[in-house]
């Protein structure tokens, strides 16, 4: 109905201020890359948080000769446990080995002898045990106190620090996504401002031919939410190729480090992302009208 | 000369003589049914024109009347002082005076670009003086207007800037461009509906003005000095043309402070002098008298 006339307007004016309106949505599209980048980067600190949070575990560390019954005499004792769901002996060869494995090291690391990776006792812990950090310490002090134990790592430190990078990251977020809100405000804002400027004839020819307020309004909303809709599309599809592309290079160096694959924007996520983009390019455009049809 | 306080006084004591005539009338509610226009034209675009064509009373009534009004833009002078005023369907009058006399404000208080002080104005018999602010759309959209400077958008075509008034009024484009090509073709611009409109020339554009102020067939033509940027014969022109629109049946307001133009015609025509309007039916003998200090005419309907 009258959005048909809107759209035709709105149409019409972005090809007269086409280059005005490229210079906002490539302003827009910058801002965007960034708050894309940011939630990515969250989105992937998350899984990596999640993985490692379902599967804990206990290293184990042998003092160097570690008498062998003391160690399954351990490994008994730690199975019979209700919150251990398996456990794993794991030689200085061995480490060396997935050391070796995980990493694409120089010669030099390679030629490191067998002795210098401690062996180790890997512990799996239930995923009921996950939830309870208390339990996990009181089994790491225990054991610590059992002979031949060199060291007990828990990752409590690690996954305490990794839950607060991403705690921080998501706040981090948050601020950014609001800056960029103003950023989309202030230069769909101006974009209108400007627009409007080259446009005073029309806007008064309309407003004299007996055009209400919400007329001469509706054009200007459709092409402050269009800029908003095109920055943050050409956002979020760059991105998503970038994504693309360098997952194909990096995906199994990412997983071998994380133990998880790289992701993306959810599309929930991207969804958001863009009708926040439309939502707040509008309202820059509504402001910068309001103050201008209160002046008629 | 009037203080502001005594004009005042007396245009209360107007309203209270107002107020018993309006109370011997039958048909007052035609005029307090303007408090409700802007809920009412919001369903009904049209209403406001059609009830000042369609109803038989309203049909007799002048198409503009003023009552006392006032304008003040400086406190203790008014602008306008005290107008009374009919004109009725099917007129065509001239508004004029010196530079400054109050031309333009006494148009834009029709078409609501201004607000009375004092007084009241009525159109198809409707108080449009105390119009809300969305209710003066409607009243537009039964006035046309062509100004000195022409307001037409260059750089769009003349059928773009022809149609404006018919896309607001929601018309099929069908009927939009049928409608645009019989106006074009009255203001003798036929055929040259694509051009972009500031490559035509002055005449031409304030033709494409005009034609705007007509497709919509608005009872009422208001044009404030429309001749004023243009060279003596396109100005004969486009008085010409107004009379042809006058003729079709358009009542025609039209204010120029252009002598040459007043001498040749014989229309009704207004003078605004010291802010008030005095009557010159017989053209502008009585004018040149006026100037040379001979006594005022009285303003018509003026106690
Ligand atoms: N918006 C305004 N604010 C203050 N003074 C105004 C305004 N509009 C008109 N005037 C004054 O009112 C007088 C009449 O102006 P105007 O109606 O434009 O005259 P005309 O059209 O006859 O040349 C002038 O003295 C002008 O300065
Ligand atoms: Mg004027």
């Amino acid at each position: 109905m009258d959005f048909t006339t809107a759209i035709k307007r709105a149409a019409r004016s972005a090809r007269e201020e086409a280059r005005l309106y490229l210079v906002a949505i490539s302003s827009l599209a910058v801002a965007f890359l960034c708050l894309g980048a940011a939630l990515i980067t969250i989105a992937n600190l998350s899984a990596i948080a999640e993985r490692w949070g379902q599967s804990v575990r206990l290293s184990i560390y042998l003092t160097d000769g570690a008498d062998a019954a003391d160690v399954t005499q351990m490994r008994a004792l730690l199975d019979a446990l209700p919150e251990v769901t398996s456990t794993q002996l794991v030689s200085s060869a061995d480490a060396r080995q997935q050391f070796l494995d995980g990493n694409e090291v120089g010669h030099d690391l390679a030629a490191l002898p067998a002795e210098v990776f401690p062996s180790s006792v890997e512990v799996t812990l239930s995923p009921a045990a996950a939830e309870n950090p208390a339990i996990i310490s009181q089994i790491a002090e225990r054991v610590a106190r059992l002979r031949g134990v060199e060291q007990v790592e828990t990752y409590r430190t690690w996954m305490d620090r990794l839950r607060m990078l991403v705690a921080g990251g998501r706040f981090g977020a948050g601020v950014l996504a609001l800056l960029v809100g103003v950023c989309v405000l202030a230069i769909v804002g101006n974009t209108i401002r400007l627009s409007i400027a080259n446009r005073k004839t029309e806007i008064e020819v309309l407003k004299l031919c007996g055009a209400t307020d919400s007329f001469v309004r509706r054009p200007f909303l459709v092409e402050g939410a269009a800029q908003g809709l095109v920055g943050a599309a050409f956002a979020v599809s760059l991105l998503l190729a970038l994504f693309l592309f360098a997952s194909g290079e990096i995906a199994p160096a990412f997983a071998a480090f994380t133990g998880v694959r790289p992701v993306f924007l959810t599309v929930p996520m991207m969804a958001l992302v863009v009708v926040g983009a439309v939502v707040v390019g509008s309202a820059g455009s509504a402001l910068a009208l309001r103050r201008y049809l209160a002046e008629r | 000369m009037f203080d502001r306080d005594r004009d005042r006084d007396r245009s209360r004591d107007r309203d209270r003589d107002r107020d018993r005539d309006r109370d011997r009338e039958p048909d007052r509610d035609a005029t307090d049914r303007v408090h409700t226009l802007g809920a009412r034209d919001k369903k009904k675009p049209f209403s406001f024109f059609r009830a000042g064509r369609g109803e038989a009373s309203a049909a007799n009534k002048p198409i503009l009347v003023f009552e006392g009004v006032y304008k003040y833009f400086k406190r203790d002078q008014p602008t306008l002082r005290d107008i009374d005023l009919e004109i009725e369907r099917g007129e065509f009058v001239f508004v004029t005076g010196p530079s400054g006399a109050g031309k333009s404000t006494l148009l834009k208080l029709v078409y609501r670009a201004e607000t009375v002080d004092e007084g009241r104005i009525l159109f198809c018999g409707r108080d449009i003086s105390r119009l809300t602010a969305t209710s003066i759309p409607f009243l537009r959209r039964n006035l046309g207007v062509v100004f000195q400077d022409f307001k037409v958008v260059p750089h769009w075509t003349v059928f773009e800037n022809v149609a404006v008034p018919l896309e607001i009024m929601k018309m099929p484009a069908r009927l939009v461009r049928s409608r645009v090509g019989e106006v074009l073709e009255r203001v003798g611009l036929s055929g040259r509906g694509d051009e972009r409109t500031a490559t035509l020339s002055g005449g031409e554009q304030q033709r494409v003005s005009v034609a705007r102020a007509i497709v919509g067939e608005p009872a009422l033509v208001l044009a404030d000095e429309p001749t004023g940027n243009l060279d003596p014969q396109l100005a004969v022109d486009i008085l010409t043309l107004f009379e042809e629109i006058h003729q079709a049946g358009t009542t025609v307001v039209f204010a120029t402070h252009d002598r040459s133009l007043l001498e040749t015609r014989p229309h009704r025509l207004l003078i605004i002098d010291d802010s008030r309007i005095i009557e010159a039916r017989s053209g502008l003998t009585q004018w040149a008298e006026e100037q040379s200090g001979i006594s005022a005419l009285p303003a018509r309907g003026a106690a």
